[in-house]
């Protein structure tokens, strides 16, 4: 039996407190703290607070290449995992297929987001290409591309957990045998959105923070990013590759209890580090350190020490905190804080915890003060997010194997991940309209597109769009709750609504819910209002409720708080495959067992400046042409019109269903360097092949043709190389003519195949050539394949 | 204060869209948060907010303002006696 064990064979680290893993652990050793003034940008509130900034030349460091700081961030830090794993000159014998990226983020692209704004509105000028950095899915595209990863590529963004969640995603793909190799890591730059925001919720510690002191008020944000090369050990083995550290335990939960507060009592926290230990096959007494989360805000310190004791009883091992030394780098903490754990396991060190001097009598825990030597076999390393999203990781020496660990390694065996899973409900809230009738009417008849104002052009200027329009919000959450909410969060709970009938919940335990909802975008619109209002009051008054719902990880973490469900809590930013990336993460924790049920899904929401953008390049006008697929209608610049809308659906392993609506296998995700229609073909053709289904058996592939010549071509072609494999016509379909061109567009197509399959929308109105199936349609594959290269799939049936 | 309390309330009801609510539905005396009017800790931060810009009074700590909204009475006097 092959060991997909993952081990660590190479890290990346670059932050405040220098840039390589070298020097961040000399300033370790010499436990000092590198936080100083902000400088990168003018922050008249915060002019006095203590930073973590990065003071190299990141630009330079980055080397010719383009994008946001926080990308830069990240490829630096990545090309020191690649060269210390011995891999810079390339991947020699190891597939590109099987090697991947993951990341994790939060900020992205915001710090020219807001040159944008502030351009715009101080002094109306049109800066519109300081928008093109801003999605958070920039740096896994960028690491992706620049190492010619073939294998799945995505971006997650659980807050100030991300990092620690993209690694465990990166140990499952490893695990499962999808990949074997990963890079995974995130960065996160500075940003005036961050920094006001925790300012707006009274987190920040001008001073700089004092983890677990008894004075502690908050934190100090940092920026940062660390990247690690995580691989299979057998073929980590097999390629010579000198490991540094295993990665022995991993584990999520979620609090479902509030939008930034966590829960007091340290349930949701606990709950990780016993699934990470349970995943490790360890015993609490085989923790020799635990990097704490630590941010030093007065709940979370509590908080932690709260789990830990319950935890680790009356033995809590050595806990640090390591914010002090470089500030708290939200997404890239996580990531950073493993970096570090696999350097204290070389080294035999653990570091201690600057600004920390007073204990703390209430809670009872004093940190490691100062860098000491300590034999470690076993690191266990905290990352919460806002939302409550917990991840808890477990490290251990490369060289480290206990009896018991082996014993039970050979008993325990892999878990067979991709069965298919039943699907139990949809909801869904777009232009075409909100329910499965709506949206077979709405393709019959045609979608109404509707004018959206664009200030920002003009004060009469609009764009034509596919709008979700009133979607009845107030039907499903208390007003109380609802004016709390976002647009885009009222949108994707909804969904969320609709796809869940509350009866499964009666026989299924909370902790076995998970959770995962994609997002291209996130809320713009309350993000763009945050900013605004930062840059017209220079800084004044702050405003928190637009700040929580700015986070991105709001819209999966605001569903379990309503639903109250604590399994794995994510929100996938991966552009147009943030839905796919969704359901590979539930498909994940349902084919291990982790959960019982997964509601998956995506959302996205209009918004005028990201419309601005589109106008001011000549990519729509009023009187652009609906969006019609394979017709090559749009001429020139033109793009699709824009669109909006969200869809969830609720999944079940499939043995303890009665009656599911449809069926779901070959789930999967990945990337190409380019397009090649028959390379897809069989690409698809393996992806079913692996779950037992002959390509043969397929009706139709269903594919996010929008009009424009580049990918209906493209689809077409794979359509039609799929046939010549099949030995049988495949129809070629396409959705986004009712929902309209969106990151989550697939999302929606994900329901148009199982109305497909249920006969509700007829497939004329989906088909290339707008003919019905010679019969009935059994099997769909969802085929989406985004601008940079990423792709995923999976296959509906009935 | 008499006068300020009723502004507060008024701000209060607007500021959080509280539909259906009067401000003689607020009492002076019980906590403005975690009560019957379902206000809960990111609303003490708008709440700040809005104090910042309407009264000029910055809080950056948390336990400044649990002091501040222990109820519209302490509050009242809070800004009166911190208002610029």
């Amino acid at each position: 039996m092959s060991r997909r064990a993952p081990v660590i064979t190479g890290t990346g680290i670059i932050c405040a407190a220098g840039c390589g893993v070298a020097a961040v652990w000399e300033s370790i050793r010499a436990n000092r703290s590198s936080l100083g003034p902000l400088t990168l940008f003018s922050s008249p509130r915060y002019a006095s607070h203590l930073v973590g900034q990065v003071h190299e030349d990141v630009d330079k460091l980055a080397g010719n290449i383009r994008g946001s700081r926080s990308d830069k961030l990240s490829w630096i830090a990545a090309q020191e995992a690649l060269a210390a794993a011995g891999l810079e000159a390339g991947f020699g014998k190891i597939n590109p297929e099987r090697v991947g990226v993951i990341l994790g983020a939060t900020v992205g692209g915001m710090l020219g987001t807001e040159k944008f704004l502030a351009a715009l509105l101080r002094e109306n000028k049109h800066r519109f290409g300081a928008l093109r950095f801003h999605e958070c899915a920039g740096a896994a595209d960028l690491c992706a591309k620049q190492i010619g990863a073939l294998g799945p590529v995505a971006t997650l963004s659980t807050a100030c957990s991300a990092g620690a969640m993209a690694i465990l995603a990166a140990a499952e793909l490893i695990e499962q045998g999808e990949a074997d190799l990963m890079l995974a890591g995130a960065g996160d730059s500075l940003s005036r959105l961050t920094l006001n925001g925790f300012g707006s919720l009274l987190l920040l510690d001008p001073n700089g923070c004092r983890p677990f002191d008894a004075r502690r008020t908050g934190i100090s944000l940092g920026e940062g990013a660390a990247i690690l090369v995580i691989e299979a050990e057998e073929t980590a083995v097999a390629r010579g590759a000198k490991i540094l550290a295993r990665l022995a335990g991993w584990g999520a939960s979620c609090d479902a209890f509030h939008a930034t507060a966590p829960q007091a009592d340290g349930r949701g926290a606990l709950a990780a580090m016993q699934r990470a230990l349970e995943r490790g096959q360890l015993q609490p007494s085989e923790i020799d350190f635990v990097s704490a989360h630590g941010t030093a805000t007065p709940d979370n310190d509590a908080m932690e020490t709260r789990a830990l004791k319950k935890l680790f009883g009356g033995a809590v091992p050595p806990v640090s905190s390591v914010k002090r030394f470089f500030g708290h780098t939200l997404a890239a903490s996580g990531a950073i804080k493993a970096v570090l754990a696999v350097q204290s396991l070389r080294e035999q060190a653990v570091p201690g915890t600057p600004g920390f001097e007073v204990a703390d009598e209430k809670l009872g825990l004093e940190p490691v003060k100062e860098f000491r030597a300590q034999p470690v076999a076993h690191i266990l390393s905290n990352s919460f997010g806002f939302g409550g999203n917990n991840v808890a990781l477990v490290f251990g020496r490369a060289d480290f194997k206990s009896e018991i660990s082996n014993l039970k390694s050979e008993i325990h065996s892999p878990v067979p991940v991709r069965k298919g899973f039943s699907i139990l409900g949809i909801g869904a809230v777009s232009a075409a309209g909100n329910s499965p009738a709506e949206i077979a009417t709405a393709f019959s008849g045609g979608v109404a597109t509707s004018a959206f104002a664009v200030p920002a052009i003009s004060p009469t200027a609009q764009a034509k769009v596919y709008a979700a329009g009133e979607f009845g919000a107030e039907q499903f959450i208390e007003p109380a709750k609802l004016r709390k909410l976002s647009r885009l969060q009222q949108l994707a709970l909804v969904a969320a609504r609709k796809s869940f009938s509350p009866e499964l919940a009666k026989t299924v335990a909370p902790e076995k819910i998970c959770v995962a909802i994609g997002t291209g975008l996130g809320s713009l619109n309350d993000t763009a209002a945050f900013v605004e209002n930062l840059i017209l009051k220079d800084e004044r008054a702050p405003r928190p409720s637009l700040f929580t719902s700015s986070v991105h990880n709001s819209l999966a973490s605001q569903i379990a708080i309503e639903l109250n469900f604590s399994g794995l809590n994510s929100t996938p930013i991966q552009r147009d495959i943030s839905f796919e990336t969704a359901l590979w993460q539930g498909a994940t924790e349902l084919a291990s067992g982790r959960a019982e049920l997964a509601l998956v899904g995506a959302a996205d929401e209009l918004n005028q400046y990201h419309l601005a953008a589109g106008m001011r390049w000549g990519w729509w006008h009023e009187s652009s042409p609906e969006i019609r697929p394979f017709a090559g209608a749009l001429k020139n610049r033109e793009r699709p019109l824009p669109g909006e809308g969200g869809a969830v659906v609720t999944l079940g392993r499939a043995e303890n269903v009665a009656s599911p609506l449809a069926f779901i296998s070959a789930i999967r995700i990945g990337r190409s360097e380019n397009q090649n229609a028959e390379a897809e073909a069989r690409w698809i053709l393996e992806t079913l092949a692996r779950d037992g289904i002959a390509v043969s058996e397929l009706d139709l592939l269903l594919t996010g043709a929008n009009g424009l010549a580049q990918p209906d071509d493209f689809y077409r072609a794979i359509v039609k190389s799929l046939s010549k494999l099949a030995g049988k016509k495949i129809a070629c379909g396409a959705y986004k003519h009712a929902c309209g061109e969106h990151h989550s567009a697939s999302a929606f197509g994900f329901l148009t195949a199982v109305g497909l399959l249920r006969g509700e929308i007829a497939p004329e109105f989906c088909t290339m050539d707008k003919t019905a199936l010679p019969g009935a349609c059994r099997k769909v594959v969802l085929f989406t394949f985004s601008p940079t290269g990423t792709k995923g799939m999976c296959c509906v049936r009935a | 204060m008499e006068s300020l309390i009723q502004e507060l309330k008024t701000k209060i009801i607007a500021g959080f869209n509280l539909e259906g609510v009067t401000p003689a539905d607020i009492n002076p005396d019980e906590p403005i948060f975690g009560t019957g009017l379902e206000l809960d800790s990111i609303d003490a931060l708008e709440l700040v907010a809005i104090l910042e810009s309407d009264y000029g009074i910055v809080i950056t700590e948390r336990a400044v303002a649990d002091k501040a909204f222990a109820s519209l009475s302490a509050l009242a006097e809070f800004v009166a006696a911190n208002r610029t």
